[in-house]
């Protein structure tokens, strides 16, 4: 478990990261969500032990991280940045070589081998780096990641720039870190993949404007709004909501769909399907409406003062 | 102190790989065996006028040896290359200059150097072992320049000279010096490096360090100096001392912060 309390960090006049608390549990993945220059890199950075926070604290595992204890902890935790940073003349087995060397890994081999196939780039071991593609070079430096098998994970926008297909091995090999019991934390700009990845979703804009899981987050923004699609025209049974939803409740056609904004869905609804299905109407679905992950944010970023 | 041999496998590695960044290195070590060949040997040869002709070099000889029993000739000869030995001192630092100062700015630059500060791996180490990355293959070039030196002046200079270099002189500057002098220059190339954003500035703060060895070989041809035994001793141990204070003051003023959060 890693656990950020009161974070702030200063550069001078400038707040990168201001009093941020939150903690990433066993099995849980968090994704750190903002806009650039929102802190996320610095908080990863913080947590990671590389930079100082200016207040607050960082504990791993319940220990707190100091100058003193940075390089023990730090063996805990599989940091990638943003860019890959492998060495360009080395090949990818010769990278990895290096960093199993500073983790002190004993069965060195054994281990560059199962990142190897677990990234499914064996066959591209001994390329230099340098002729890598970009998801290939991706790879390698989320093996080097975890090649200490780390309880910890910090991932700075790992999906950056990467196709659906190498998008997806990566989000499933994150999964399975999770299951293994792994906290992971990923910074990320993208939307759909908080909301397809993590247990819970930070908002940060040099504060933590919001965290909770991705449904929670949408609920808050819940338009209270419940949409019947039926087959046929949908306007046909205007007449018949409009008798049991009363002149109060706002009712509109949407394409095959109605939308009615009733004050208590969970008592009206089960009326207003019946009296569907009374006037002859075929439904297909009816559901409350849930405002997109994007709409949340866009929200709370507006809400904080920040741009979307 | 053991992640530093990793490092420097691959500091090693990268090197071999990179061979041009040992081109320099390889001109300095040429030219240093050309030069005192051609002037003491093959110019004379050439010219018809022997060394001993010129009553400057006479006189200045006699301060390299007392010996009598090798000739004016020789005893030039014997001064003129233990003079250039001084240039064997030169030869690693220029070489490894362009290595040590871009040793930290290079990893900043190729982003290489954050994955790496998030290992275990401390300041000195990560320090040593780029100094040692850019010592290593320096001395070894210089050392087969040394070797390549040597043996050409036991198979072409006059009867005498090259069991006249076998002295402690020699010693000194071989075996403590050169190798005390260019630690010190390269440690100064790192702790620059970890100070500046950018490796040209590096380098050339880094050159700077050649001018007190230059003016040593200055004022040694012009024999306003001769440099003892004793004297490169105490010239040796300085450095050396002056080697660990410059070490404990680059891990001091390594700045991981601002090297991650301020360097573009």
């Amino acid at each position: 478990m890693i656990a950020a309390r009161h974070l702030t960090r200063r550069f001078g006049p400038r707040t990168a990261v201001d009093d941020v608390t939150f903690e990433v549990g066993r099995s849980e993945i968090v994704a750190l969500l903002g806009p650039n220059g929102a802190g996320k890199t610095t908080t990863l950075r913080m947590l990671a032990g590389l930079i100082a926070p200016t207040s607050g604290s960082v504990a791993i595992g319940g220990v707190q991280l100091t100058r003193a204890n940075g390089a023990a902890l730090r063996m805990q935790i599989g940091f990638l940045t943003e860019a890959p940073g492998l060495w360009d003349r080395l090949t990818v087995r010769e990278n990895l070589r290096v960093y199993a060397g500073l983790y002190g890994l004993a069965d060195a081999d054994a281990r560059i081998d199962r990142v190897l196939d677990l990234f499914a780039i064996a066959d591209r071991a001994n390329a230099r780096t340098v002729e890598l593609s970009k998801g290939t070079r991706q790879k390698a430096a989320l093996a080097r990641t975890l090649l200490h098998d780390p309880t910890i994970l910090l991932l700075d926008e790992p999906t950056s720039g990467l196709d659906p297909e190498v998008t997806r091995s990566v989000r499933m090999l994150l999964d399975e870190r999770r299951a293994a019991g792994c906290s992971i934390l990923v910074s990320t700009h993208n939307l759909d993949e908080a909301e397809r990845l993590a247990d819970r979703v930070a908002v940060l804009d040099e504060r933590l404007v919001a965290i909770d899981d991705p449904a929670a987050l949408r609920a808050r923004l819940t338009t209270g709004r419940t949409i019947v699609r039926v087959a046929g025209d949908p306007s046909a049974y205007l007449p018949a909501i409009r008798s049991i939803v009363g002149p109060g409740v706002d009712v509109a056609v949407e394409r095959s769909s109605l939308a009615l904004q009733v004050p208590h869905p969970e008592r009206q609804t089960p009326a207003i399907v019946a009296a569907l299905v009374a006037a002859g109407a075929q439904i297909l679905e009816v559901r409350a409406e849930m405002p997109a992950l994007e709409d949340v944010y866009v929200h709370l970023m507006g809400a904080d003062g920040g741009g979307a | 102190m053991g992640h530093i041999r990793p490092l420097l496998a691959k500091e090693f590695l990268d090197l071999a790989r990179n061979k041009t960044a040992l081109v320099p290195v390889a001109i300095v070590t040429v030219l240093t065996l050309a030069l005192p060949f051609g002037i003491a040997i093959a110019i004379p040869a050439m010219t018809g006028h022997a060394l001993g002709e010129d009553s400057d070099l006479v006189r200045i000889s006699h301060m390299a040896s007392a010996a009598d029993t090798l000739s004016d000739d020789g005893r030039i000869q014997l001064f003129l290359f233990q003079q250039f030995l001084m240039m064997f001192l030169i030869t690693p630092v220029t070489g490894a200059m362009a290595l040590a100062s871009h040793a930290i700015v290079g990893e900043k630059q190729a982003r290489t150097l954050e994955p790496l500060l998030a290992t275990p791996l401390g300041t000195f180490e990560l320090l040593t072992a780029k100094v040692l990355g850019a010592l290593v293959p320096t001395l070894t070039i210089s050392g087969i320049g040394l070797a390549i030196y040597l043996g050409g002046i036991g198979l072409f200079a006059a009867p005498g000279v090259g069991a006249g270099m076998a002295s402690l002189r020699t010693f000194l500057l071989i075996a403590l010096v050169a190798p005390a002098s260019a630690l010190v220059s390269l440690q100064a190339a790192i702790l620059i490096s970890s100070r500046v954003n950018d490796a040209r500035t590096a380098q050339q703060f880094g050159a700077l360090i050649i001018i007190p060895l230059a003016g040593l070989m200055v004022a040694q041809f012009s024999g306003s100096v001769w440099l003892s035994s004793l004297a490169l001793a105490l010239i040796g141990l300085g450095l050396l001392a002056v080697w660990l204070a410059l070490t404990f003051v680059s891990v001091a003023l390594f700045d991981r912060e601002t090297i991650l959060t301020r360097w573009r």
